[in-house]
């Protein structure tokens, strides 16, 4: 059995649509490629394909990662050229690996993931940085997180990995976020832009970022260098 | 090119349905082509993205190097507000040009039940919705599809129709609308329609005068140009193997409606139920070859990476090869895990083998249509299915797995009695005790879903007046009545929709005030039972002073002059009455694909034979 591991994106073009979408268009690419993938035995079989970290609908990603399992060998230069030709705008294909015997699941190791947050620019810029510092010096914040369903409490500070940078360009804020991914939960750039609008009074149109991951990691790796 | 911000399209549901770049959509440079045609079906995008006809047409324009063609759908709610706050026009999927800046905007017209949301798109699109407002720098509005044989209710929205098959005329149309353009576009507007209105298949409503006499009955409708047909006939392809068919669709990046490859097997159906508009305007059966649909199946796999696959056509179980055919793509796709499926099925046991056969892993519910509750009721409506047809067909379900059926009936059908009513709950009883005979148990689920009929243009029942709903409303009770096994399902309809569906779809030209008058009280997405709004329709009727039983409720007289008579899919007046008196005589038609020819005349009117291949090696 030949496993490839895939370093992909999510562009712009491709930006609304959805985790669950997103496995979906790469299952149907792999199709298009005739890549020799397995399939899980069973009543409903599906491609034996698994990705690193979901990623939410409006965020673009440089750094998406998929593990593809094949029947047969092929070699990294006809894996890379099949797949790039079968590929909708919006998805590129940066890098590919071939490896073999087991590997831990990426969705289990992956432990950090870095966020380049752009809206533009509508309020004071020294109210802006204000507030990333009063964010970044806080002991704990505390996001409401509300689904169709449910209505929890998560403290978010926990999931920082570092203090989140600011920097002001052309009339656009940047923000530079790492957040941490553990088995208890993580945090979204989505979800710290809500609390520093209504927690911090941040003069900011949340509502018009553009977010995007730069990196993800595990263990100070990313996963296909783990490989 | 419109522009759509981040804060915009975050608010709205489902974002991924507006911002196009899948997989195979096509983009060019509008500055170098002569042409652009957008194609709208006006619905949402998954029910749009799943019509077979407008993945043809993007297919056989955007092959020609000389023309553009684009998607557009409507947009859903919450979007059209967002879009009238940010003063967005309505755009094209491909290249985010707003409608208004194409030649055509071509629209699919499905079913009546979206034509407020046409006018609605023309209005967010900013171009005028009634035909004699739009000058020259407006897109050509073009209708086509399956309610093309009665576009009387929106005749003043529409500067032509395409009647009948698209495949070919639509290559007509654009070529006469490049040549007319290098011409300097003589004569304006008119100069084109009145190319147009020449070819076969075209039917431009402004060039005929519509009198009504006394009784508000159509007294005459008479062309005023030379140009114009008295009679328009259908387009009709003579030979499937010869037209494009798609190749390479379009791949959706979100869950659409039929979310799979759909290989048309054939055209048309000529079992001849009488209440079908299908069934005639889709006349005759003309095939594919298995070894076209076998090169058609491995394109269309691997240009669209898809793991499911429809076989489909009005009734596609009646595929002269399909036994061969279906076997034949099985072994040619044993590797890749495509799941084949037949959405119409036959009532008997071959029907049931097959998908048998096909679904090997799943056992979704099957879908029958006995469409009557009493054999004599299904010998009026010419349903060639017997009880025992369809005893030997649940019976063949039940043995090979299946637990879940659905029924599919009609009530208010011509010649109903409550005995016929009654007779949709006993059949359905009687699917549930065949399962505990089958298996010695319980645990059989049957859905009977009845809807309320519709008469149409173009059948036997085109004069036949509507029950009232009133009357619906008994029958239901009635039926209600008579459901008594709690494994037994029972779904209705809205008996407000099919009234409306019923006024509008015999109805003539004075209704485009009324379809006007409800889209500007906000009548939008009326197929959309949440959205529905029966009120705004009936005030819209009353305000236009018209009154919609005279449409849906009235018994027409047989020499009556129809509002679509002059419109036809090819078929003679005096067929569609002979099989009235048939059906009231409750006498059977034979399949003319294979039995006797019942002189329908669609094959020699329109110069085309029926194609089955079934008979090829005799």
């Amino acid at each position: 059995m030949t496993k490839f591991r895939t370093e992909i994106t999510k562009g712009d073009e491709i930006r609304y649509v959805s985790h669950l979408d997103y496995a979906s268009l790469m299952e149907r690419a792999i199709r298009r490629a005739k890549l020799p993938v397995v399939y899980s035995e069973g009543f409903n079989p599906h491609m034996k394909i698994s990705f690193a970290s979901a990623l939410a609908v409006g965020v673009t990603s440089a750094a998406e990662y998929m593990d593809i399992e094949l029947k047969e060998p092929v070699t990294e230069a006809v894996f890379c050229d099949r797949l790039r030709q079968a590929l909708p705008n919006g998805v590129k294909l940066l890098r590919a690996k071939m490896f073999e015997g087991k590997q831990k699941a990426m969705m289990a190791i992956v432990d950090l993931a870095e966020y380049n947050v752009q809206i533009p620019l509508t309020g004071d810029q020294a109210a802006i940085c204000e507030v990333v510092q009063t964010y970044n010096l806080a002991q704990a914040v505390t996001y409401t997180r509300r689904t169709p369903k449910s209505c929890k409490e998560v403290e978010i500070k926990q999931y920082m990995q570092e203090e989140i940078q600011v920097a002001f360009a052309n009339e656009i804020i940047i923000f530079t976020m790492k957040t941490k991914i553990t088995p208890a939960g993580s945090v979204k750039p989505g979800e710290i832009l809500q609390v520093f609008k209504t927690q911090f009074s941040m003069p900011i149109m949340e509502d018009e970022a553009l977010i995007h991951r730069t990196g993800l990691y595990a263990g100070g790796q990313t996963p296909i260098d783990l490989v | 090119m419109v522009k759509l911000e981040p804060a915009m399209i975050h608010a709205v549901n489902k974002p991924a349905r507006y911002t196009g770049n899948e997989f195979n959509a096509i983009q060019k440079d509008h500055a170098r082509v002569d042409c652009t045609f957008a194609l709208a079906l006006p619905d949402v995008y998954e029910v749009g993205m799943s019509n077979l006809g407008l993945k043809i047409l993007y297919e056989i324009l955007n092959k020609r190097k000389d023309t553009a063609a684009e998607r557009v759908y409507t947009p859903w709610i919450d979007m059209e507000a967002k879009m009238r706050e940010n003063k967005i026009p309505l755009y094209s999927l491909e290249t985010f040009t707003p409608l208004s800046q194409f030649d055509f905007v071509g629209f699919s017209l499905q079913y009546e039940m979206i034509y407020t949301n046409i006018l609605n798109m023309l209005d967010l699109a900013n171009i005028p919705v009634f035909t004699v407002e739009r000058n020259d720098t407006d897109p050509f509005i073009v209708g086509g599809g399956p309610c093309v044989y009665n576009t009387e209710p929106i005749a003043e929205f529409f500067d032509f129709f395409i009647v009948g098959e698209g495949e070919e005329i639509i290559v007509e149309v654009v070529e006469c609308f490049i040549q007319w353009s290098k011409n300097g576009r003589a004569q304006g507007r008119q100069g084109l329609l009145k190319r147009l209105a020449i070819l076969d298949g075209i039917y431009v409503p402004s060039f005929y005068a519509v009198q009504y006499n006394d009784a508000n009955l159509i007294e005459s409708v008479l062309p005023i140009y030379p140009e114009a047909r008295p009679l328009v006939q259908k387009r009709v392809v003579k030979n499937m193997d010869e037209v494009t068919f798609v190749e390479n669709p379009v791949v959706p990046y979100i869950d659409i409606v039929h979310d799979r490859i759909m290989l048309e097997l054939f055209r048309g159906c000529t079992r001849g139920c009488r209440f079908c508009q299908a069934g005639i305007s889709y006349r005759p059966v003309r095939e594919r070859t298995p070894e076209q649909l076998r090169a058609l199946a491995k394109q269309l796999v691997a240009s669209t990476g898809y793991d499911e696959m429809a076989l489909t056509s009005l009734s596609s179980a009646d595929y002269s090869c399909l036994g061969e055919f279906v076997a034949d793509i099985m072994e040619d796709f044993k590797n890749e895990k495509l799941a084949l499926s037949l959405p119409s099925l036959r009532i008997d046991s071959f029907s049931i083998e097959l998908a048998h056969k096909l679904q090997q892993v799943r056992k979704s519910g099957l879908t029958f249509a006995p469409e009557a509750g009493t054999q004599r009721l299904r010998d009026v409506i010419n349903k060639g299915v017997t009880e025992e047809n369809l005893e030997q067909a649940v019976r063949s379900a039940f043995e090979n797995g299946w637990n879940t059926v659905k029924l599919y009936f009609m009530m208010g059908l011509p010649t109903e009695t409550d005995e016929d009513i009654i007779g949709i709950a006993r059949l359905a009883q009687k699917v549930v005790d065949l399962y505990r005979q089958v298996t010695g148990k319980r645990g059989a689920r049957v859905t009977v879903s009845v809807a309320y009929f519709v008469p149409k243009p173009y059948t036997p029942f085109q004069w036949f007046p509507q029950n009232t709903q009133e009357e619906f409303a008994r029958k239901q009770k009635l039926l209600k009545e008579h459901l008594k096994d709690r494994s037994i399902q029972f779904n209705y309809h809205d008996a407000h929709v099919s009234y409306l569906e019923g006024a509008i779809t015999r109805g003539d030209r004075r209704l485009s005030k009324v379809i006007y008058e409800a889209f500007k009280q906000g009548a939008k997405f009326d197929g959309w039972s949440e959205l529905f709004r029966y009120d705004i329709w009936m005030k819209a009727f009353e305000t236009c002073g018209i009154d919609p039983a005279f449409y849906n409720q009235r018994e027409r007289s047989k020499n009556e002059l129809l509002p679509w008579d002059h419109v036809t899919p090819g078929v003679n007046k005096e067929f569609l009455l002979r099989e009235y008196h048939h059906a009231l005589k409750e006498e059977l038609t034979e399949d003319c694909r294979r039995g006797k020819c019942s002189a329908c005349g669609v094959c020699p009117n329109l110069n085309v034979k029926v194609v089955d291949w079934g008979n090829r090696h005799d």
